[in-house]
């Protein structure tokens, strides 16, 4: 019966009905979108970092990652490898040897973090050849692949002269000359702006090391089990050993982008604030029109609780009609914007520094995520009702009755 | 009571210009007027280990031009220090970079000396106070502190000299917190005219208790004159092989 009184009562008061129906819907509609928008450009840009150079896992000695230097390189690295290689979910392993010089060109010089390595597993396990510009990729002698921002940088082009000088692992000077085989853009703005790399035979001859790498990175099946697989290796590694997970290898990168969400709820929430007190008002202005209906339906016998119930009952059938249309309609905008992504032209020259890659904006469709979006307007709906119906009580039926 | 306090004043003062008197003796014994030294450098790690061959021609604190022996890789590799500026040519790739202050704390062909080292050897008797904390025989103990408008980088050394012959045979490097950095220690003491010179020379840094340099002097001629031609920008190229 108070079911059917409330959705009489929708029909009869149909223009506050629809307002607060449409408004629903807009906030609902915004809100599954907005997230969709910010999860699916978060992550992209971990993909982007992961997928582009970090991969899942990374072997260092434990002090590489803080001190660097050349005590704490890997030494017999081909046995890591082997055993990361034989790891079920391990897809692919590359050892790195890294060091920092100076590169200079006739015109230019600047720092650069010179790396050798061996450019097939390479291919497998990042985008360095996917990332290809211009010249070759994997290329043999004293042949650079360079970022293209450093080539800018250093204003050179493929088989320009480039100069090096550095040092080697056993404490050596090094200094040679190379040609520029190879430019790639991945899009990671420091990445592209810092790095070359040098086939690891002519690395090898030139900085005197064998067996030796800087890092070792693994690529995954699935990252998200980054932290369990590398637990569960490393009691096969030897104590100066680590196994860094991609969410230690990237965690100025995790805290920028849990910050980011913070601020994007927090920015959309004062946008659902407006709408909790629109709806609020018009559910006001709602029962504040009725109360001379609702005094007479207290002095034939219904009871105050059971009008609290009509009007939750109103506001859940308009609530859920609304989300029942913005939930699939949103979903709907989310999984063809994360099939076909909003390019904004420029965005990521803009934010090259924010780790974005790419002007393409995908959203991620997550029906899960769709669920809490519409949990929430439906919350919010429900507490715009309450002050309402807490006006409504003050009256005693005499007096709603007599109410104009 | 006043002779013995005349005394102890005659020895504080005394005791006062000892120090500064003997840290520039020991220099003196160091460069002489002009000096040429052949020498080999040991640079030892935890996995490697290596030796330059080197030749270095100095002519008082300011001018000084090395070049580099040996090994293969690193020959015809010269440093060019003038007024306490450092230039390096490299053959290799043919450019002559000029040291900026900012790498002067960097090592210096990868050994345990600093680029500041090799520039700045006249900075104990011109930066630092010196204070003699023993005087054990012919033995002491000398500290020097910076002066408070030195731009210097050590808080504090310590200097062991031998003081009949005026060498030093171990120098201990601190930083501002009063942290022992690094050790140096000098042995084989010759006789070379009227200079003493140690001629080997370790040095240890307390961060890396498996590193090491040690420096051997192979050749030394003080005061035969020196072709000024060593000390302009040209010789980096003109001397390098």
């Amino acid at each position: 019966m108070l079911l059917r009184l409330a959705w009489r009562n929708i029909l009869f008061y149909k223009g506050r009905s629809l307002a607060t129906f449409l408004l629903t819907f807009c906030a609902a509609l915004l809100l599954i979108f907005y997230a969709a928008l910010m999860q699916g450009s978060h992550r992209t840009m971990l993909h982007s970092n992961l997928g582009i150079y970090t991969g899942a896992l990374q072997l260092q000695h434990q002090r590489y990652q803080e001190e660097g230097g050349s005590e704490h390189l890997i030494f017999g690295a081909a046995h890591w490898v082997d055993l990361l290689r034989r790891t079920p979910e391990v897809t692919a392993v590359s050892a790195r040897l890294e060091t920092v010089g100076i590169a200079a060109s006739r015109l230019a010089s600047g720092a650069v973090v010179l790396t050798g390595v061996d450019f097939s597993a390479e291919a497998d396990l990042s985008a360095l050849q996917k990332a290809l510009k211009s010249g070759v990729y994997a290329s043999e002698g004293l042949c650079l692949y360079v970022g293209s921002d450093l080539a800018r940088k250093l204003e050179v082009g493929l088989h320009d002269e480039l100069s090096f000088i550095g040092s080697a692992p056993d404490r050596g000077f090094v200094a040679e000359r190379f040609e520029v085989c190879g430019i790639f853009k991945t899009g990671l703005y420091d990445f592209d702006l810092n790095y070359a790399f040098l086939n690891r035979a002519a690395f090898d001859t030139l900085f005197r090391t064998h067996d030796t790498a800087s890092v070792i990175a693994v690529a995954l099946d699935d990252p998200l089990h980054a932290e369990a697989i590398g637990a569960r290796i490393a009691p096969l590694l030897e104590p100066h050993l680590r196994l860094y997970p991609w969410q230690e290898l990237l965690e100025d990168l995790l805290q920028m982008l849990s910050l980011d969400k913070i601020f994007g709820y927090v920015s959309l929430g004062l946008f659902f604030l407006v709408i909790f007190f629109v709806v609020m008002i018009y559910s006001f202005i709602n029962v504040s029109s009725r109360i001379k209906t609702f005094g007479m339906l207290r002095s034939i016998g219904m009871r105050q609780r059971q009008i609290d119930i009509v009007l939750l009952l109103e506001t859940l059938i308009l609530s859920l009609g609304a989300l029942a249309l913005a939930a699939p309609l949103g979903g709907f905008l989310a999984a063809w914007f994360e099939l076909h992504p909003i390019i904004i032209e420029g965005i990521a020259e803009n934010y090259k520094s924010y780790g974005i890659v790419s002007d393409a904006m995908p959203t991620c469709f997550d029906p899960a995520s769709i669920l809490r979006q519409s949990a929430l307007i439906l919350l919010l709906n429900l507490l715009s009702i309450l002050y309402p119906i807490g006006y409504l009580r003050r009256f005693s039926p005499t007096e709603a009755m007599r109410h104009v | 009571m006043r002779i013995l306090s005349l005394i102890l004043c005659c020895f504080a003062a005394l005791y006062g210009l000892d120090a500064a008197g003997i840290i520039a003796k020991v220099e003196e014994n160091l460069r002489g007027e002009q000096v040429y030294l052949r020498m080999s450098m040991r640079i030892v790690t935890q996995r490697h280990e290596r030796t330059l061959q080197l030749e270095s021609w100095s002519q008082g604190k300011k001018r000084s031009f090395v070049r580099i022996n040996h090994p293969p890789m690193e020959r015809g590799i010269t440093f060019l220090n003038l007024e306490g500026q450092m230039w390096q040519y490299v053959p290799r790739i043919e450019r002559t970079i000029k040291i900026p202050p900012s790498m002067m704390l960097q090592s210096w062909m990868g050994s345990d000396i600093s680029n500041d080292d090799i520039v700045r050897q006249s900075s104990l008797t011109e930066d630092y106070d010196a204070r003699i904390v023993e005087h054990n025989g012919s033995v002491a103990l000398i500290e020097l502190i910076p002066k408070p408008d030195a731009s210097v980088v050590w808080g504090k050394v310590l200097s062991r000299i031998d003081t009949e012959r005026f060498v030093a045979l171990e120098e201990r490097f601190y930083d501002e917190e009063g942290t022992l950095v690094r050790t140096f220690s000098f042995d084989a003491v010759k006789r070379f005219g009227r200079y003493h010179l140690p001629t080997r020379w370790e040095i240890r840094p307390q961060a890396y208790p498996h590193n090491r340099t040690t420096l051997l002097l192979e050749e030394v001629d003080y005061d035969t004159p020196i072709d000024e031609a060593y000390f302009t920008k040209s010789a980096l190229t003109r001397f390098a092989r």
